[in-house]
């Protein structure tokens, strides 16, 4: 899809249009593509905000309210697409009516093209309606953490960190091992060679690389005989992948950014963060040369603990450990935000959440088959899964579309749930 | 050592690599292994040399497991955001030795005075005023000139502390800097290329017992004063050098009894391979003979107070002598546990170690770290001594605030308690083991404690 270097807008454009096909294909086999009112009724009204807005700014520039009028421009644009085929619709079904044979025929030709162009638009602009995700621009970390039971959890944890690594390497995105950390409680290796994993960081560092990875959080499922099993038992574990924002190290951007600010997710009062350093006993100091200064941050008031012992140096520990646990907070910050928003909206809609607990994947050996249970995408090539190629790029595309669309039927429950409650109180 | 179980061998060849195997009795468990062959990878792809890489890996690794600290193997270590060079023979920086370092360096940018006067004494590879200079040219409240000089009785030491500030200046870590007149010439300096960095840091090789160290260092503070002088008219100052008075005085001497040397209490790969000269204070006859007949007509006494002080505890006497000859403003000496700290304290507090032959007996071994609550409540031994010494008897009194910082002392909020010490109450912050004693004269003090309120 891509070369390195790689342009994370151009990614997500993609992607986008990856999903716009198959929208497109779902709404023009069904009947009329018609936006919930709901939507439509917050397009128009920030399309009024729009003008208004670019009119107020012909007059007198004020930087808050260009910023705000750049952020909607999407919208009102999209609304004016989908207002133009709309009005090309009503009159292609005037002709339908028309006493000309001829006239009807060509009307009858261009439908289907006109309606597609209806839909298109309509997606347009709900994907414009649905507000970006706040770390959507921001580089992520990708936790691996094997789930609990046996050594065929780690080990496959193993398989899906190299998954990921060569899957960054394939799309040219610039990725960094943060953490890797063998387990110290096991026997021997994996069929493929895999290390028994305990935890492994790895961090995306490209910009939006929150946005592409976002959908890889969850349970992920493997089925398969183990090198150990005699009997030719077919074992499941689950190995658990957390997407983290991730705060970039230099070139501050102007979003989340700003961590030393209270209001920031990212935010950590100091005084709340318990730091230790783990040694191994003894009297230290001159009595001993331990070469590993490892580094353990403890959040006290969530009990968040990380423990860093990349890096021969300290700072250089304290330093990534306080930069993981800062993305961990805010994960969670925003976590717990969306539970809050999602529980607004459910009495409007019972579709389903990515929670901690949900299985999202299944890496079935046996059947060589890789299935994702929430866009329903099932393919084959195992191997080309797991060495990160185009069959995994194929699952997380058909992951995005399903976000998306997710996204925007959230929108739409949250919209409809807003009008009831203006519909009581009048 | 107990024996490591020959499964964790096989494991640490089969889920590593056959050489994190080898690693493994010295690094005694798979991560640390693990890491350590990292880093070695690391080291040797981040180096040029004609050998193969390969080759270089795997005989830095068998050098590595033969028992040689890593340290040595790579010839270097991170000190703070610095890279200093270690060789056998001088003694690695140790992680308690970057924290406090970098707790003072901060302590000092908050307090508005500069010029700045910083002596180090017992420097080792230089790493404390390296680090110094590094974290006070970050702030952007030190201003003026910073004066620092860094004193070892090691010429291996001293030579290496001198290729650290070349080796720094040359990473790009530390700027040139402009050479006063008259300090020994050292690193490569370039004006031109650094309009504004004004310091100067000398090395330089001398015994911090010889009598002639202190009036080379302070030729106005001749007079041994063991009664605290009114310390009314600081030193006369020159128009290119930092104010004479001294802003602080650091060091970490040797401070382990050849008795705790030989035991387990140090690390056989410490005892093997880094210096005693480091570690170990010198018997005292040795020590004291070269200087018995110079120093007579000053410190007389001193020989004396050596002898009779916990033979771990030879370097904080003399110390004691240079506090109260000096005055500085600020005094940081690193101790190796609980059981020193309190020793120490007690040698400020009654202004005397030779009359307090009681406190090498107490049952504190040197640098356990432990037996802290048993000695919270020995406050009034028998010294009953009348006269006040540096920090005098009570809180609030004396010349000198004292503290005890742990391993982390800016760790938890800052967390403070008090612990009695010869009825005196002495602050104790941070968390872990006791790492430093710390001397503030009070006017600085009073002047810190109002920046914090
Ligand atoms: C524990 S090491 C400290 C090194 C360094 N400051 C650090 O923290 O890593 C003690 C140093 O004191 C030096 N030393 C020993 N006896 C000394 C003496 N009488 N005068 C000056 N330096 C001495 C040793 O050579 C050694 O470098």
């Amino acid at each position: 899809m891509l070369a390195a270097p790689w342009v994370c807008r151009s990614c997500m454009v993609s992607l986008r249009r990856v999903g716009r096909a198959q929208f497109i294909r779902r709404f023009s086999t069904e009947s009329a593509p018609n936006l919930p009112p709901a939507l439509l009724e917050r397009a128009r009204k920030l399309t009024v905000e729009h003008d208004q807005l670019t009119a107020g700014l012909e007059n007198d520039f004020d930087p808050k309210k260009a910023k705000r009028m750049g952020e909607i421009s999407r919208v009102a644009s999209a609304l004016k697409e989908f207002e133009k085929a709309k009005a090309a619709l009503g009159e292609l079904h005037g002709l339908l009516e028309s006493d000309d044979a001829e006239m009807r025929e060509l009307a009858k030709d261009d439908l289907a093209a006109t309606n597609a162009q209806l839909a298109e638009s309509s997606h347009n602009l709900s994907v414009a309606l649905t507000p970006k995700h706040p770390f959507a621009d921001m580089p992520c970390l990708l936790e691996i953490v094997p789930g609990p039971g046996g050594t065929e959890g780690r080990y496959f944890a193993d398989s899906l960190f190299h998954m990921y690594k060569t899957y960054c390497a394939n799309k040219g995105y610039r990725a960094r091992v943060v953490k890797y950390e063998a387990s110290d409680s096991d026997g021997s290796t994996g069929s493929e060679g895999e290390i028994p994993l305990q935890e492994a960081v790895l961090e995306v560092q490209e910009q939006g690389a929150y946005d592409v990875f976002r959908g890889e959080a969850g349970m992920h499922r493997v089925q398969r005989v183990p090198a150990t099993e005699k009997s030719g038992r077919t074992h499941t574990s689950a190995v658990a992948v957390w997407v983290l924002p991730s705060f970039p190290e230099s070139d501050v951007t102007d979003f989340e950014a700003d961590w030393d600010k209270p209001e920031s997710d990212f935010y950590i009062d100091p005084g709340e963060v318990k730091s230790e350093k783990m040694r191994a006993g003894g009297a230290g100091g001159q009595h001993v040369n331990k070469t590993e200064s490892a580094v353990r941050l403890t959040h006290i008031p969530t009990g968040i603990a990380v423990s860093i012992q990349e890096s021969r140096s300290q700072q250089r520990n304290r330093e990534i450990a306080w930069r993981l646990l800062r993305s961990r907070i805010a994960q969670k910050r925003r976590e717990e935000r969306e539970e809050a928003a999602r529980q607004l909206r459910n009495s409007v809609l019972a579709s389903s959440q990515i929670t901690r607990g949900d299985k999202i994947r299944t890496y079935q050996f046996q059947q060589d088959r890789c299935t994702d249970h929430r866009s329903g995408a099932n393919v084959h090539n195992l191997p080309d899964v797991l060495r990160g190629g185009e069959t995994l790029g194929k699952v997380m595309e058909s992951v995005q579309t399903w976000l998306v669309n997710k996204d925007i039927q959230g929108l739409i429950a949250d919209e409809e749930a807003a009008a009831v409650v203006e519909k009581k109180r009048k | 050592m107990p024996r490591l179980p020959p499964s964790l061998f096989w494991r640490a060849s089969k889920e590593i690599s056959p050489l994190a195997a080898r690693l493994l009795p010295v690094c005694r468990d798979l991560q640390s292994a693990a890491n350590e062959l990292r880093w070695i990878r690391e080291h040797v792809k981040s180096t040029q040399s004609p050998v193969p890489d390969g080759l270089r890996f795997w005989s830095l690794v068998e050098k590595r497991a033969t028992g040689v600290p890593l340290q040595y193997v790579l010839g270097n270590q991170p000190f703070g955001d610095l890279d200093i060079l270690c060789r056998r023979g001088v003694l690695i920086p140790r992680p308690e030795t970057e924290a406090y370092t970098l707790h003072i360096a901060n302590i000092l940018t908050k307090s508005s005075s500069t010029p700045l006067n910083i002596l180090d004494l017992c420097t080792g590879t230089g790493c404390i005023p390296l680090l110094l200079l590094h974290s006070l040219l970050a702030s952007p409240s030190v201003a003026g000139p910073i004066s620092l000089h860094g004193v070892d009785i090691s010429p291996h030491a001293v030579r290496l502390a001198r290729e650290n500030l070349a080796h720094n200046i040359r990473l790009g870590l530390l700027p040139a800097s402009i050479q006063g007149p008259n300090s020994s010439s050292l690193g490569s300096g370039n004006p031109s290329q650094n309009p504004n960095p004004y310091y100067t840091l000398k090395f330089t090789e001398q015994d911090i017992f010889s009598p002639s160290f202190l009036s080379s260092h302070f030729p106005s503070s001749q007079q041994p004063s063991t009664q605290p002088s009114t310390q009314s008219n600081p030193q006369p100052t020159s128009k290119d050098m930092p104010k004479n008075d001294l802003d602080l005085l650091i060091s970490n001497p040797p401070y382990i009894s050849s008795s705790a040397f030989t035991s387990r209490t140090t690390a056989r790969a410490v005892r093997q391979h880094e210096p005693r000269l480091a570690l170990v204070p010198d018997p005292i006859s040795s020590l004291l003979t070269a200087y018995s007949r110079e120093s007579s007509h000053s410190g007389g006494s001193s020989q004396k107070v050596y002898e009779s002080c916990h033979p771990a505890d030879v370097f904080y006497a003399r110390l004691a002598e240079i506090v109260g000859m000096v005055r500085p403003k600020r005094v940081v000496m690193e101790v190796g546990g609980w059981g020193q700290a309190m020793r120490v304290v007690r040698g400020f507090v009654v202004d005397g170690w030779g009359s307090h032959n009681s406190f090498s007996t107490h049952n504190m071994s040197s640098g356990d770290g432990s037996g802290y609550e048993s000695s919270e409540s020995k406050s009034g031994s028998g010294s009953g001594s009348g006269s006040d010494g540096l920090l005098g008897s009570g809180r609030g009194q004396g010349e000198y605030e004292i503290e005890v910082w742990r391993d982390e002392p800016a760790g938890e909020n800052d967390a403070k308690h008090w612990a009695v010490v010869d009825q005196r109450e002495v602050a104790v912050r941070g968390r872990g083991l006791a790492r430093v004693v710390y001397l503030v004269r009070r006017d600085c003090w009073e002047e810190d404690e109002g920046r914090k309120g």
